[in-house]
């Protein structure tokens, strides 16, 4: 009864905003990361909004430095009772402000929806912001682990672009090959992206979530199956412990020849590379049938409006949707790395804009293989990524040889923590 | 008279402040320390002394120590000789020297984040200037040096991601970055010596430089030196932004450059554990106040003031 | 008594110039070392961005001109996107964050700051060095404690209690808690001692307060000290990165001078590093003008003092 309540309130609010009733411009103040790659993105999508609401003005506050700067920012925001009325946070940020009671649903507003689904919101899209069932942000740009390949150095090889490897068995078959053919370093795998992106990856190509609930689920064989493959791969390879920003450089001087990263760094790729082809290609999976499943990167938006104002709300609530649909998702790929994840965007809007940019394509044809980038819950969530970070820098560095021993000592260790 | 209680107004305003911005806020941490507080949390709850206990039985925190320990012991003694050395040197030209003394202090000036990204691609372990120069050097004599031969097979090391590499990479680079400002101390310091002290001294029959030094300078440098190496060995122990600079996840490869400075950011901010934070914040500063004290007492008495 | 002297000259003068050219060739050697990365800083503002991520192109870079992503996002044809290396990196370094605005921030920032340190810091020093009272060891002690207590362990404690008082995303907030400077003190004090107690007891026979012989006595005395102190402060808050970051969240129009190079960070997504530098070489540069014009003071400073 309360909702219906609410959801009615809202819907003569929102009819109110848009009415223009009294003139008067509301202001809806806005924060998100990476200034060097979004602000081109708010650019394009600003004038289209203020077409569509011109009583509505989006006042931008200090971009956040990374998604932890984000994070960090509203927490201490939260304290201060400065918080804006939205902002971006990375997808494994979500459930941290969620459970702080700092992120609010954003159900009513949903529910006061005349047909959802019809602006491209599907389920596996709304998943990535749900929690305990009720939708709290919406995805603005997602990412998802891709292949990336020097063509020459890969010819060294014999490989072209109708034979490049499809399981980790072939990469490390190509690895072999290559530094057979005179190639130092032949690949690198971005085991040390944020938020264990790529050992969730190796769970979910599984089609094994990382975490349930309260339990941490790398004490099974899927968890063991993950651990041994990135130690053949480390071990194959001969990967060299670089950081990634002296990956890039590696890949873009063409010395590497695969590289295993987000979909997201493809413009960065594209700008810094030097005279070769580059190709993109699905991310190998464990078995020959691909992978099951693939953690989503990126960001999403998020209500933390402390005002009360149903105007306020209303506004706040226009401008989630429009970033997140149609035109303005769209833009998310025109001018970032990013897709948006919705499906009247992508197949609609950007048809012509991938045929034109196929390296930006092959994350979209894995689209349907979207999870959830898991967050591990309670207040020592990030203590636990930190553990399992320094848990796979050791099998890189070659400090943890037994695998099972690995895995019982990582379980241990991080069930610890959460419990 | 007035000049009884003089001093009252003079130290006034700095005990203020220096209650209010500085120890409050330590006091804070402190009592932080005995809860299990996460900033976002409505409350905290009280748990005595795990946190302190948690940090002396992992051995994560053992690492902290021990690079913690190895970048200040390679750190204070390079930099004060550094330092005290250009200074000298410097000090000998006149006027000459302001530019090797605009250069020596150019490290000290220059935003820390770029530099970190210009010594990051330096050190990149094949394109990098440093590895590439050593890379000419392939094929050549120098391959009868093993090390050398082992670099010339595959790659010279990744002199920032190898944990036997990266704590004295940084402390180079730290040295790098911080002998200038003792440079400009000892500069300050030898400009206050008198010279009719040289003239004495020479009249004395001490007319061999290091003489000169050893009488004059040196002892007269006390107070100078005092208060240098007190600084240096501070500064370096809270030594944390080269560190997040090089390594804004985990401290280093296996944790070899996880400083104290650096764990208490990781811990409190982060990874949004203030009570560990302000643990490890309070361990902290007792183990600099004892270190500080040894050295104070070590150095202080040896000092000549006028 | 002349002839001793021309015959000592020759000599001398050969001894001289050979340490000379000696202690040149030393501090050139180091000099190559420091300025490295600094003559990597400035070629990398110079450059295009595939040719900074692959480190070709020597010191200038080739100048080729290079697409100009943000232009063609935009909705641009790719020919008008043509931008020239130098150009770019220098115009996008003032354009996309208010650089000129920082800079402000920082002379106002800094200058602030260093003006109270200097009338909270001197008067302290001047007391831990020359009078005698109850409590003066204590009080050493205190501001050796105060030395030890990294800004990073207290931000958090600070940062809730200058919300409280509604004061976050001011010009106060960034100055506030760097009015007190216990380097100050204790650098300023350890001068204070090489003073002679004469000039102090003339100074109290010819009737000067306290207060007057601080600032006339003291500090002509130790204008070196005192330069060096606004040196240290003066650079150090200017290149503060971690404060204002977490002070200002809210409006970046306070934002000091490093905070314009996070603008270009990309972190997993790739940097923009040309801007960046460019925006490094910007900065640093009022830094080393206030450094070469201390320097000239510093040799009046002296000067002034007399020999003591």
């Amino acid at each position: 009864m309360k909702r219906t309540l609410t959801a009615m309130a809202l819907v003569l609010a929102a009819t109110a905003a848009t009415a223009d009733s009294n003139g008067e411009k509301i202001v809806v103040e806005f924060g998100y990361p990476y200034s060097h790659l979004f602000d081109v993105t708010y650019e394009a999508i600003l004038p289209k909004f203020y077409e569509a609401h011109p009583n509505i003005e989006i006042k931008m506050r200090a971009t956040y430095e990374s998604y932890e700067d984000g994070t960090n920012t509203i927490l201490r925001e939260a304290v201060a009772g400065t918080l804006p009325d939205v902002t971006m946070q990375g997808l494994n940020r979500q459930a941290i402000l969620v459970e702080k009671g700092i992120a609010k649903s954003l159900e009513p507003f949903i529910a006061a929806e005349e047909d959802f689904a019809k602006d491209g919101y599907h389920q596996a899209m709304l998943d990535l912001g749900t929690f305990d069932d009720a939708v709290y942000g919406l995805p603005f740009s997602i990412s998802l682990p891709v292949g990336y390949y020097n063509m020459e150095v890969m010819a060294k090889a014999g490989y072209d672009e109708t034979n490049l490897p499809t399981t980790w068995e072939e990469v490390v078959q190509a690895c072999v090959k290559l530094r057979d053919a005179g190639v130092d370093n032949p690949m690198f795998w971005g085991w040390n992206i944020t938020g264990n992106w790529f050992l969730q990856a190796l769970m979910w190509s599984q089609d094994k979530p990382t975490v349930m609930g309260n339990d941490f689920q790398l004490d099974s064989e899927e968890g063991l199956k993950a651990l041994n493959t990135m130690q053949s791969i480390f071990s194959g390879c001969e990967m060299q412990n670089l950081e990634w920003k002296a990956a890039l450089a590696s890949f873009s001087a063409g010395d590497l020849g695969m590289m295993y990263w987000s979909t997201s760094a493809v413009g960065a790729v594209e700008r810094a590379m030097g005279d070769f082809t580059l190709v993109t290609n699905e991310y190998p999976g464990i078995t020959a049938s691909g992978p099951m499943g693939l953690p989503a990167g990126g960001n999403s938006a998020l209500l933390t409006s402390t005002s009360d104002d149903p105007e306020q709300l209303a506004a706040a609530w226009a401008w989630l949707k429009f970033i997140t649909s149609g035109e303005g998702a769209a833009d998310v790929a025109r001018t970032t790395g990013y897709m948006p994840p919705n499906q009247a965007a992508n197949e609609i809007i950007l048809a012509d804009f991938y045929a034109d940019n196929p390296a930006k394509a092959t994350a979209v044809r894995q689209l349907p293989l979207l999870r959830e980038w898991q967050a591990y819950p309670g207040d020592n969530g990030l203590a636990a990524t930190q553990v399992i970070y320094d848990g796979l820098e050791g099998i890189v560095t070659g400090e943890f040889e037994d695998m099972t021993e690995l895995q019982e000592e990582l379980s241990d260790e991080v069930q610890d923590l959460l419990d | 008279m007035g000049s009884q209680r003089a001093h009252l107004w003079f130290i006034g305003p700095a005990l203020i402040l220096m209650v209010i911005i500085l120890l409050i806020p330590i006091v804070i941490a402190m009592g932080l320390s005995l809860t299990d507080y996460s900033l976002g949390n409505q409350g905290a709850a009280f748990v005595g002394l795990e946190n302190y206990e948690r940090i002396f039985t992992r051995s994560t925190y053992e690492k902290m120590f021990v690079a913690t320990f190895r970048y200040v012991f390679v750190v204070v003694p390079l930099t004060v000789g550094l330092g005290l050395g250009a200074a000298l040197l410097i000090h000998s030209l006149g006027r000459i020297g302001d530019l090797y003394k605009t250069i020596y202090f150019l490290p000290v000036m220059a935003a820390l984040i770029a530099m970190a990204i210009v010594w990051e691609f330096a050190f990149h372990p094949t394109i990098g200037v440093i590895n590439s120069t050593l890379e000419r050097g392939c094929g050549s004599f120098l391959e009868a040096w093993h090390w050398y031969a082992k670099g010339c097979a595959r790659t010279f090391p990744l002199w920032l991601n190898d944990r036997e590499y990266a704590i004295w990479t940084v402390s180079f680079i730290g040295v790098w970055q911080g002998f200038g400002f003792n440079m400009v101390l000892y500069l300050a310091g030898l400009t206050s010596i008198p010279a009719q002290l040289y003239d004495a001294a020479e009249m004395d029959g001490a007319t061999r430089g290091w003489d000169r030094f050893r009488l004059v300078t040196w002892p007269l440098l006390g107070p100078t030196t005092v208060f240098v190496v007190t600084i240096s060995f501070i500064r370096s122990f809270q030594v944390f932004d080269m560190v997040e600079a090089f390594y804004p996840q985990g401290g280093g490869p296996s944790k070899s450059v996880y400083v104290m400075m650096f764990a208490i950011y990781e811990k409190g901010i982060q990874q949004n554990l203030m009570g560990i934070g302000a643990a490890i914040t309070v361990v902290f500063l007792g183990f600099v106040m004892v270190l500080t004290l040894i050295q104070r007492r070590l150095v202080e008495r040896r000092t000549h003031y006028v | 008594m002349s002839d001793v002297i021309q015959q000592d000259t020759p000599a001398t003068t050969f001894r001289f110039n050979t340490r000379a050219a000696l202690t040149h060739a030393v501090l050139i050697v180091g000099a190559l070392i420091v300025l490295l990365p600094f003559y990597t800083m400035i070629s990398l503002s110079l450059k295009a961005p595939h040719e900074i991520m692959q480190q070709t192109g020597g010191f200038m870079g080739s100048q080729q001109p290079f697409r100009d992503d943000f232009c063609v996002k935009l909705g641009n044809a790719v020919e008008d996107c043509l931008v020239n290396p130098i150009i770019y990196n220098y115009t996008t370094a003032f354009e996309k964050a208010p650089l000129l605005r920082y800079l402000l921030n920082g002379v106002i920032v800094t200058v602030s700051i260093f003006v109270i340190q200097v009338f909270v810091a001197l008067p302290c020093a001047y007391a831990l060095a020359k009078l005698r009272f109850w409590g003066r060891e204590a009080v050493f002690a205190l501001v050796l404690f105060c030395l030890l207590i990294p800004v990073h362990a207290i931000a958090l404690p600070l940062y809730i209690m200058l919300a409280k008082l509604g004061l976050t995303n001011t010009y106060a907030a960034l100055v506030i808690p760097w009015t007190i400077s216990v380097f100050g003190i204790f650098l300023m004090r350890q001068f204070f001692m090489t003073v002679p107690d004469d000039l102090i007891d003339a100074a109290r026979m010819d009737g000067m307060t306290e207060y007057g012989i601080i600032w006339r006595v003291m500090l002509p005395t130790a204008i070196p000290a005192l330069m060096a102190f606004g040196i240290f402060s003066i650079v150090a808050h200017w290149n503060d990165y971690f404060w204002p970051r977490i002070v200002i969240t809210g409006n970046r129009d306070l934002f000091t001078p490093p905070l314009g190079l996070r603008e270009f960070k990309g972190d997993a997504d790739g940097d923009n590093f040309g801007p960046m530098m460019a925006t490094a070489c910007i900065i640093v540069t009022p830094l080393i003008v206030c450094f070469l014009l201390a320097q000239r003071r510093f040799i009046e400073g002296i000067t002034l003092s007399g020999m003591k």
